[in-house]
């Protein structure tokens, strides 16, 4: 990701022209997210206080133990999760930076692949992978560590592990960023004088990774803080978190008011952690992308940079106080340790991230009607079961439609949006970007909840353009972060000698710009199109009985019926991805290289 | 196969997506929209209900996998966008919704066969706003390759003596059964039981909770925890769990101490087709149909007619089977739907929350 500012200095503009202002390109996207995404979200807040005394529902969600209780153990497990993914993160993304060729490549895939295969399909591999006659269980047996199969699913450490592996390629490539953007001879001239692995570590490359491990740390604390699919699955009766409440509480009769309550409740305290967190570090780390440059600069921002240094030496203080005894205990062990812990670290979770995929794959060609590893024979009667089944083929043709219409949607409104966020100069850019890339924070479970009562309204319930449009308020965000990113790659002087030669607006953008970020949107096009195709909270929303996607027919399965079937789309999905990533090989190398 | 699917696909997407201005595609009068249970139930009500009913009306009938409907009734009728035409909901609902939500049914468009079978109910089964067309079960479920015949569990306060009876249980999530079978266990007369007495339930509950492997939320959890020995004994829905006995599966039912109670099915307000939903209600109604289709899934039907055209084979796993009957208790969806003390929620959600606050400790 790019450390330049999003935008370029402009050359002074004719008074009149604002029709041809850049900044008119954001019209579109904000008018869409307002109407769809902002205006039901107030909607749920006013449901939420009209009751007598306005207060009474708020009230009790903190005074009846049961749901506090739950908002406790939501931030514990969420933050538990984040700090997991950051110790476990770390050597991974070292181990991508520090091999290459074809190694990196592999390892950078294991790594981006399962980022793109949906939650529900990942954690129905862990129930496979944890199952009584799963894998683990049978190994262990087989191994001699234990007789009798141990029950490893339903419990506190499952869904530690299942969140915990469903975030971490989040982590990892957020740390892999700034490691990327880090001058290795800064290590080369630590090494050379004199520093040991460990003190490079500590004194190098920590404080030089903090930003993106901080921006790992919060999108993955904020992600799980709306966490619904992956605890309901995995987890006992001990670990309701937050969000399960809601939909469960959408199952009751009297529970209008409150259940908005409850949303209202999980969508403040996201918001509060994620505002903290942007005064701490600026609000870019939602998008991962440098910092916007304001027209005018405000006088607290150059405050706090003006205070920085001194932060910044106390906290070298304490470092050198408590750090360096410990460091040099370290220091006596081998020299290859450092190298060594990178390497098992790294090699375990890409194991983490890779296996369940392979068991599921496997499990898909098994013989047997039931979840068991490894399969007592091979058969292809799932994939037949599959193809020709009218409701799982109608399920597959209807995600299909949608999560293409969705990415049409998103990229129309997203990457004009981008251009108009990097090529305009208006004030306050800052806070529309903040609104444009938002819905990627608002936990799904309370946007699908106040979607629903305007879709009913609307008439839009269970249409392909409503779940379309639901879809595309996600979309959104991903294609405008990477359209930004390769707008900024493109070289501004090209424009402008263009423009200069008597090209129009638009002859400029088809002949210069459109070229340079076509692979930028090709990458966008695909995103926003496998968003949507694994969308499955708003969906449990906004279905209805005439429509079901693939994922909604995925969830009532593992609810209903556990069968091999649900390997089969699982494979299949990862079919998709793959053969995606690899046809876009080539864009991401670029639009990579742009970031 | 493929090929004609993925026609039909591309063209339903296009055709929605040009008339999406107009709102989603308005029911015809050759659809019925029901809510269906899923699972095995779903097959079988596929094979032996819906499939002839279309060869025969011309009616197509598409289901939802729903477990409950109840709340999103409600949401839709409120909204005046009803979506289904025929859903199965519990006793207590057909008197909380009844006044808003639900449509009356018009018992004279009844077929000859239907009023046969009708006639053969209690009055309390066939209300205007709902009539009683599955009997369901709730009982001890057990492993019978972990406890033979001799030693097998007959009551509640077997399951919850796990020094006579070692082994993992699993339990429903829900406050009802789980409580009136906890006051038993803790030799409450099964005639005593109403009002609960939840303080005393949760304690027993308490009790109970460490051996318990997994608090189930779906009617298909039971038999597959069971299969898979992840428990050993479970209080579950005898409907899918003696589906597996009768196939030969080990597990056995108990009915000494189980619950007996019905699912109403129910026409929500303004529904889109009606007459069709009556259309199928009678269809499902009708003895021979309803009779055949319990030796697919054994869920019965409320009436003695259907139960003497049902193979006896099968009519000894029926919850409405006077054998079963004499055995267990009357259930009370009367006290789970009134308004419990503090008078904001009812007692099954305010039981719920209790129960939740003890399984998450």
């Amino acid at each position: 990701m790019t450390a330049a500012p999003l935008s370029g200095t402009a050359a002074p503009r004719p008074r009149g022209a604002w029709l041809k202002s850049p900044a008119l390109l954001l019209v579109p996207a904000v008018l869409f997210l307002a109407a769809i995404y902002v205006m039901p979200l107030i909607d749920l807040g006013r449901v939420s206080v009209a009751a007598d005394p306005w207060w009474s529902h708020i009230a009790r969600v903190f005074s009846v133990p049961l749901y506090w209780e739950s908002l406790l153990r939501t931030m514990k497990i969420a933050l538990t999760v984040a700090c997991l993914c950051a110790l476990f993160g770390y050597p991974t993304a070292l181990l991508i930076q520090r091999s290459r060729g074809s190694v990196q490549a592999m390892i950078a895939t294991a790594v981006i692949l399962p980022y793109f295969i949906a939650i529900l399909i990942r954690t129905y591999a862990w129930m496979v992978l944890l199952g009584r006659n799963g894998p683990i269980n049978k190994t262990a047996i087989w191994l001699g560590i234990y007789d009798e199969p141990l029950a490893l699913l339903f419990n506190r450490g499952s869904v530690l592990m299942g969140m915990t592996a469903v975030l971490m390629p989040l982590m990892v490539l957020s740390i892999y960023s700034s490691l990327s953007r880090l001058d290795q001879n800064l290590i080369r001239a630590a090494l050379a004088s004199g520093a040991g692995p460990l003190a490079v570590f500590w004194r190098v490359l920590l404080p030089l990774t903090l930003p993106g491990i901080g921006a790992g740390f919060l999108l993955v604390f904020v992600s799980a803080l709306g966490f619904f699919i992956t605890p309901t699955l995995l987890g006992g009766p001990g670990d309701q978190m937050f969000a399960m409440h809601i939909t469960q509480q959408a199952d009751s009769i009297t529970g209008e008011g409150f259940l908005q309550a409850l949303a209202v409740v999980l969508l403040v305290i996201t918001l509060v952690v994620v505002g903290i967190a942007g005064r701490l570090m600026g609000f870019e780390f939602i998008w991962g992308g440098g910092k916007l440059s304001e027209v005018a600069e405000t006088p607290a921002k150059s405050k706090r940079a003006a205070a920085g240094p001194t932060r910044r030496s106390a906290r070298m203080l304490v470092a050198d106080m408590a750090g360096w005894p410990i460091l040099r205990l370290l220091g006596r062990m081998p020299a290859d340790t450092g190298k060594w812990t990178v390497r098992i670290l790294g090699g375990f979770v890409l194991c983490t991230l890779i296996l369940p995929i392979l068991v599921v794959i496997v499990i898909s060609f098994s013989k047997a009607s039931y979840l068991t590893f490894p399969p007592p024979g091979w058969s292809l009667q799932w994939y037949e079961k599959f193809f020709s089944d009218s409701n799982w083929m109608s399920a597959f043709w209807n995600s299909l439609g949608i999560a293409a219409l969705s990415s049409v949607m998103a990229v129309a409104l997203g990457a004009t949006a981008a251009i108009g966020i990097v090529r305009s100069e208006i004030r306050y850019k800052s806070a529309v970007m903040l609104l444009l890339v938002s819905p990627m924070i608002v936990p799904p479970v309370v946007l699908g909840l106040s979607l629903y009562s305007l879709f009913l309204h609307l008439n839009l319930v269970g249409t392909y353009f409503g779940l379309a449009a639901a879809h595309a308020i996600g979309g959104i965000p991903i294609v405008i972060v990477i359209v930004a990113a390769s707008l900024q790659a493109v070289d501004r002087q090209l424009e402008q000698s263009a423009a200069v030669h008597g090209a129009s607006v638009l002859t400029v953008f088809r002949t210069v710009t459109l070229p340079a970020i076509a692979p930028g949107l090709a990458a966008a096009v695909f995103f926003a199109f496998l968003h949507s195709f694994d969308e499955l909270v708003l969906s449990l929303f906004l279905s209805s009985p005439r429509m079901k996607t693939l994922p909604l027919m995925l969830w009532a399965d593992i609810n209903y019926q556990l069968n091999p079937v649900l390997a089969v789309v699982s494979t299949l999905e990862v079919v998709l991805v793959v053969g995606g990533i690899f046809l876009a090989r080539p864009v991401f190398g670029r639009s990579r290289a742009a970031h | 196969m493929l090929g004609s699917y993925r026609l039909k696909g591309m063209v339903s997407a296009l055709a929605v997506t040009a008339a999406f201005g107009a709102g989603p595609v308005l029911a015809q009068s050759t659809e019925v929209i029901m809510q269906d249970p899923g699972g095995g139930y779903g097959e079988a009500l596929r094979k032996v209900m819906y499939d002839p009913f279309e060869e025969e009306t011309g009616i197509d009938v598409i289901t939802v996998q729903e477990a409950r409907s109840g709340p999103r009734i409600k949401a839709q009728v409120e909204a005046g966008k009803t979506e289904w035409d025929l859903t199965f909901i519990f006793d207590q609902e057909t008197k909380l919704l009844g006044d808003c939500c639900l449509a009356d049914i018009d018992y004279s468009m009844m077929s000859e066969g239907a009023q046969k079978t009708l006639a053969a109910m209690p009055d309390n089964l066939k209300r205007p706003k709902g009539v009683a067309l599955q009997v369901i079960g709730v009982g001890l479920v057990y492993n019978t390759d972990v406890y033979s015949e001799e030693e097998a569990p007959k009551s509640w306060a077997d399951f919850w003596d796990v020094e006579a009876f070692p082994g993992k249980r699993c339990l429903p999530a829900w406050p009802r059964f789980v409580m009136e079978a906890a006051l038993m266990a803790d030799g409450v007369e099964k005639d005593q039981l109403y009002p609960l007495d939840m303080d005393r339930a949760l304690a027993k509950i308490a009790e109970i909770k460490p051996h318990v492997s997994k608090w189930w939320t779906t009617s298909a959890q039971p038999p597959q925890l069971l299969l898979d020995g992840e428990a050993d004994m479970c209080m579950a829905y005898t409907g899918s769990t003696s589906k597996l006995a009768l196939e030969g599966a080990p597990i056995e039912v108990e009915w000494n101490q189980g619950f007996i109670y019905y699912d109403f099915f129910s026409i929500p307000k303004d529904g889109p087709n009606y007459e069709n939903a009556m259309k199928l209600l009678s269809w499902r109604l009708e003895p021979e149909r309803a009779a055949e289709l319990t030796s697919n899934f054994p869920v019965a039907l409320p009436s003695s007619v259907v139960f003497e055209a049902a193979d006896p084979a099968v009519s000894t796993y029926w919850a409405n089977n006077p054998a079963n009957v004499s055995r267990a208790i009357e259930w009370s969806p009367d006290y789970w739907g009134a308004m419990s003390e503090g008078g904001t929620t009812t007692n099954e959600e305010h039981g719920q929350e209790q129960l939740n606050a003890l399984l998450a400790q």
